[in-house]
């Protein structure tokens, strides 16, 4: 954490905000009632630490996505399978007996919403900061924290050596709850960080 | 009786009556290497296919370094070389992208990197559950040498 200064963390927790703020407001419209999210917190983690990182084992829905541009690197959305089921329900109507692992429409449904989340972030962060980033098509797993953060942590070869990680909080709904991650190749955050002349 | 877990990037080595797990191997690959006379068995859960132009501190990341300090303390618990075999399961493919977006296939380098290692010490692989989409968790038995494998959408199964 020292190499960063705690204003840069500052300027990173505000970009977080910028862009939850507008991921917001599209899930807002989305769904069909006012959502609010904030960034309470961003940590940068060493990515050696992804051990420490609760109960392997646990079942969670992660949203992939890949970014490429002046900074590139991966955005991963985490969410529990409840807050999943709760936005397949919202935008579907009340489906009983919903299984999340064998219903290709709820996974659509729950592929657009990280969509949404994941690109109006990095829109906000672009607007804000000057540097280009586009993503790609989410993809989806929902399985085991452990095997799905492997997945995406060492599907690189140039792998920064951090991490950024932005708590979200949502309000207006209490059945969502999720984290952002911002994985950057090689020195991107540095170079998000250098926009500001940070 | 103790199940042992062995986190990333790390083996251990137990005998009977103990076991071995590893919790949600992704594009990790777990492997069990065992000696069913002298009832030892050692269980690593690997990174990455090989330490070579790596200028890495941790050598049990990498299928090569990592074996080769596994096999080494299997030697000192008892196991005898002539007798040990091998079952791994692992190196799933955990996302997968429509379209041309290309992603590596660090799962199936994993599979290889073991398979190949297995071969130079002339260890046999006598079961192997490898490859697909499913994340694993995978528990050994030393006294069966049984392989359990638990999935979250198949369920369990052993090899």
């Amino acid at each position: 954490m020292d190499k960063f200064s705690e204003m840069q963390v500052g300027a990173l927790c505000e970009m977080g905000n910028i862009g939850a703020g507008n991921a917001a407001t599209a899930l807002s419209q989305l769904l069909g009632f006012k959502i609010d999210i904030t960034v309470p917190h961003v940590r940068v983690v060493p990515i050696d630490s992804m051990e420490a990182w609760g109960d392997r084992g646990e079942i969670k829905i992660a949203l992939y996505l890949k970014v490429e541009g002046e900074v590139s690197g991966k955005a991963l959305f985490l969410m529990s399978t409840k807050s999943g089921e709760f936005i397949v329900k919202t935008l579907m109507g009340g489906k009983e007996g919903l299984d999340l692992f064998h219903d290709e429409m709820a996974c659509s449904a729950i592929k657009e919403i990280g969509n949404i989340l994941v690109s109006s972030f990095l829109v906000a962060l672009t607007n804000f900061s000057g540097v280009q980033m586009q993503s790609s098509v989410p993809a989806l797993s929902i399985d085991m924290l452990g095997a799905m953060l492997q997945g995406i942590f060492l599907d690189s070869e140039d792998v920064g050596e951090d991490i950024l990680v932005l708590d979200t909080e949502f309000s207006g709904i209490s059945a969502i709850e999720g984290i952002f991650m911002f994985i950057p190749n090689g020195d991107s955050l540095k170079k998000l960080l250098g926009a500001f002349g940070l | 009786m103790n199940t042992l877990i062995v986190g990333m990037a790390d083996y251990k080595i137990c005998k009977v009556p103990d076991s071995l797990m590893t919790i949600g191997l992704g594009s990790c690959l777990g492997v069990c290497v065992y000696d069913q006379m002298s009832k030892v068995a050692g269980m690593a859960h690997i990174m990455l296919p090989s330490s070579r132009d790596i200028l890495e501190n941790n050598p049990l990341k990498y299928a090569d370094t990592c074996l080769q300090a596994m096999l080494e303390d299997i030697k000192k618990s008892g196991g005898v070389p002539s007798r040990l075999k091998a079952k791994m399961a692992g190196g799933a493919q955990m996302f997968s992208f429509g379209g041309g977006t290309s992603t590596m296939h660090i799962g199936e380098n994993n599979t290889q990197a073991v398979t190949k290692e297995l071969k130079k010490y002339g260890i046999p692989i006598i079961a192997q559950d490898v490859g697909g989409n499913a994340g694993r968790t995978i528990t050994f038995d030393i006294e069966t040498a049984d392989l359990h494998i638990k999935t979250v959408k198949a369920g369990g199964k052993v090899i």
